[in-house]
């Protein structure tokens, strides 16, 4: 490979840890839920009230932080919603999530005109933009400072939160019980644990992350908020983790390779071709690694 | 039983007026004058004989996605295709009809037919992906329904586009290609007659056949199914063809019903409709005739006041999510007070016709 591949593709690192940040945070957030037996299709409507909520609160506030905040309750509290939904009307868990999807695409475009007098943007609300970081001393070292330093706060906060919950996972009591839950939830409540509690706190922690990664998606390079701004990104997430085979670390590698299928996409539509079958490709390769991953599943199965 | 039957209707009834009021009060305590607000959304759609003949237009692609959803849910299928299948058949059709010299009269039938086979295959892919691989046909219809979208919208720009229009839209649908309308007065079309026998034939396909039973059989209980050894696989793919042609004709009949030109640029939100309308008639095809016309009576009332008050009508998104989250709460429509209550008897509560969805199907 010559040195100009080198330094194009190490040009492309930063486009790519941008499109996979809100992808793995929303996609950790599935991964809780999944091994807790509530898989959380509601997160792209998380997301994007997320998204709404931190435009508001860092407008209202005028702080960032206060943004991220407030788009971490709110996706937590919807979390708790869809909990709600499961444990305490009974209802179906894919329905409720379908119907919190179609609550938040139709309630933060309501909230948006009440508050704004605008459908579609959040142009007049001045809210605030989340930093990016530099690390002091490895920003000066060529190749490990364009891939370690200068990405977005919440950046590194998905990506250090890959082994956080891996460890969470495997590691730690609660982590067990949760997996004990999702595995099995009549066996787990035989053992003592309660499962209802076990649910409603995944769905909740999943919910924040769909959340923060709203709030990626409308205070981390833009400063606004617009209708659908999470454009199915949520459904991405649940394709990365369905591909990442319950894993914390399969979820990040899966999640980067959508992210990379998406920013080499916009890079190509630069280049002359037709724009909108760039912008398929997201959405087309997780189809052909599912279709992947189940063939080798199934060959697994049928040699075990 | 007829009277348990009852009271499950009854129930759904009152909780739909008590869902439509949560919503719309508060919002109509925001206006000026909340009680025209009420007043226009309840029974301005049947003032006037055009407002009324919207809801007849609105529950006609509804009734159609509706029993798309409720086929494949009945064979336990999770597949979220027909929101892509919708707007890939309309696409299609339109594409058909404007590229393909045809003579007049065989305009309509070819273009449905073909826009049906194309936009089918949003549905099918997933279905044959889960059939074949046993890959989830959750996900990949999920995925598929954006591809599609992205997709048609290349074939509209590079192939369809009517340069002389300001927006990206297709050039005229040829008035040979229409739908006839039936009413004067109204938009109503010859696609309102196709979406009801449609139903008609649903619940005839659902009840009445092998391949129907055979479905049914399926999505309540696959272990029994395999231990019948029906071909479960041929079955699940099956329903997930017929409600990809049904969500793609759909398509291609509101497009030539009502359009005069190819302008969606996102996905129409027809499909998602189409599974409310579905869990509202529990998967039963002949009450999604009424559960259409229901849904539609609710979006011209959101789009009346939003015309006439300053309300937006995502009001209506709301209602539709909580009228799908209220009816498969089975503690709300199961629960054993509330259906002795309204029987006036021991009703057995675990006797009454409830949302009959495969739970977990999608783990």
């Amino acid at each position: 490979m010559s040195d100009i591949d080198f330094v194009g593709l190490l040009s492309f690192v930063p486009a790519i840890l941008r499109v996979t940040t809100p992808i793995l945070l929303a996609a950790l957030g599935v991964l809780i839920s999944d091994r807790a037996g509530v898989l959380n299709i509601g997160v792209e409507g998380m997301m994007l009230s997320g998204a709404f909520a931190g435009v508001v609160a860092s407008a209202a506030t005028g702080s960032a932080a206060a943004g991220l905040v407030a788009a971490i309750i709110v996706g937590g509290m919807l979390g708790a919603v869809l909990a709600g939904a499961v444990h305490i009307l009974k209802a179906d868990l894919i329905l409720s999530g379908i119907a919190l999807n179609i609550a938040a695409a139709a309630g933060t475009t309501l909230l948006l005109f009440l508050m704004t007098g605008d459908k579609g943007m959040s142009g007049s609300l001045a809210s605030q933009v989340l930093p990016k970081i530099t690390i002091p001393v490895i920003a000066d070292v060529p190749v490990l400072g364009t891939l370690l330093s200068g990405h977005h706060i919440l950046t590194y906060v998905a990506f250090l939160a890959v082994p956080g919950v891996g460890i969470f996972l495997t590691r730690t009591p609660l982590g067990l019980r949760l997996r004990a839950v999702g595995e099995s939830p009549e066996s787990a409540a035989i053992a003592g644990i309660n499962v209802v509690r076990v649910q409603v706190m995944a769905l909740i922690v999943s919910g924040a992350f769909a959340g923060t990664g709203g709030a990626f998606l409308s205070m981390g390079y833009v400063s606004w908020f617009s209708q659908d701004m999470s454009a199915g990104r949520g459904f991405i997430a649940l394709a990365a983790e369905v591909m990442g085979h319950g894993s914390a670390s399969g979820t990040m590698f899966a999640s980067l390779l959508l992210g990379a299928a998406e920013a080499i996409a916009v890079a190509l539509q630069g280049r002359g071709l037709p724009s909108e079958l760039m912008q398929t490709v997201p959405y087309i390769v997780p189809v052909i690694a599912l279709v992947v991953y189940a063939r080798r599943r199934q060959r697994l199965l049928a040699r075990a | 039983m007829i009277r348990s039957a009852l009271a499950s209707f009854v129930i759904t009834a009152v909780l739909l007026v008590v869902v439509v009021g949560i919503v719309l009060v508060p919002i109509a305590m925001h206006m000026p004058d909340p009680l025209a607000v009420l007043d226009m959304f309840v029974f301005g759609p049947f003032r006037n004989p055009r407002h009324t003949g919207n809801i007849i237009e609105m529950a006609t692609p509804g009734m159609m996605c509706g029993l798309a959803v409720a086929i494949m849910l009945r064979a336990g299928m999770f597949n979220l295709g027909v929101e892509g299948a919708f707007f890939l058949g309309g696409l299609a059709t339109v594409a058909t009809v404007l590229l393909v010299p045809l003579p007049g009269w065989a305009m309509a039938p070819v273009g449905l037919a073909v826009g049906a086979v194309v936009g089918s295959s949003v549905c099918a892919v997933p279905g044959l992906l889960r059939a074949r691989y046993d890959a989830s046909e959750l996900v990949s219809s999920l995925m598929l329904n954006f591809a599609a979208l992205f997709i048609g919208l290349f074939i509209v720009n590079y192939f369809l586009r009517d340069p002389t229009a300001g927006a990206m839209v297709s050039y005229k649908i040829p008035n040979d290609a229409r739908l006839p309308r039936l009413v004067a007065g109204t938009r109503i079309h010859l696609g309102t007659i196709i979406a009801v026998a449609g139903c008609l034939l649903g619940a005839v396909y659902l009840f009445m056949t092998r391949a129907g039973f055979e479905s049914r059989i399926v999505g309540l209980n696959p272990a029994f199914a395999a231990h019948l050894g029906l071909p479960i696989r041929w079955i699940l793919l099956r329903s997930q063809l017929i409600g990809g042609l049904i969500a793609a004709g759909a398509g291609g009949i509101e497009m030539l019903g009502l359009y005069q030109r190819f302008s969606w640029q996102g996905l129409p939100g027809n499909g998602w409709t189409g599974v409310v309308v579905a869990i509202l008639a529990r998967d039963n095809p002949i009450l999604l005739i009424p559960a259409a016309l229901f849904l539609s009576y609710l979006q011209v009332g959101g789009d009346l006041i939003s015309r006439n008050f300053d309300v937006p009508n995502e009001a209506v998104g709301l209602i539709q999510a909580l009228v799908l989250l209220v009816v498969t709460s089975s503690a709300i429509m199961r629960n054993p007070r509330l259906l002795r209550l309204v029987s006036g008897r021991k009703a057995a509560a675990n006797k009454t016709p409830g949302p009959k969805v495969a739970e977990g199907s999608a783990a």
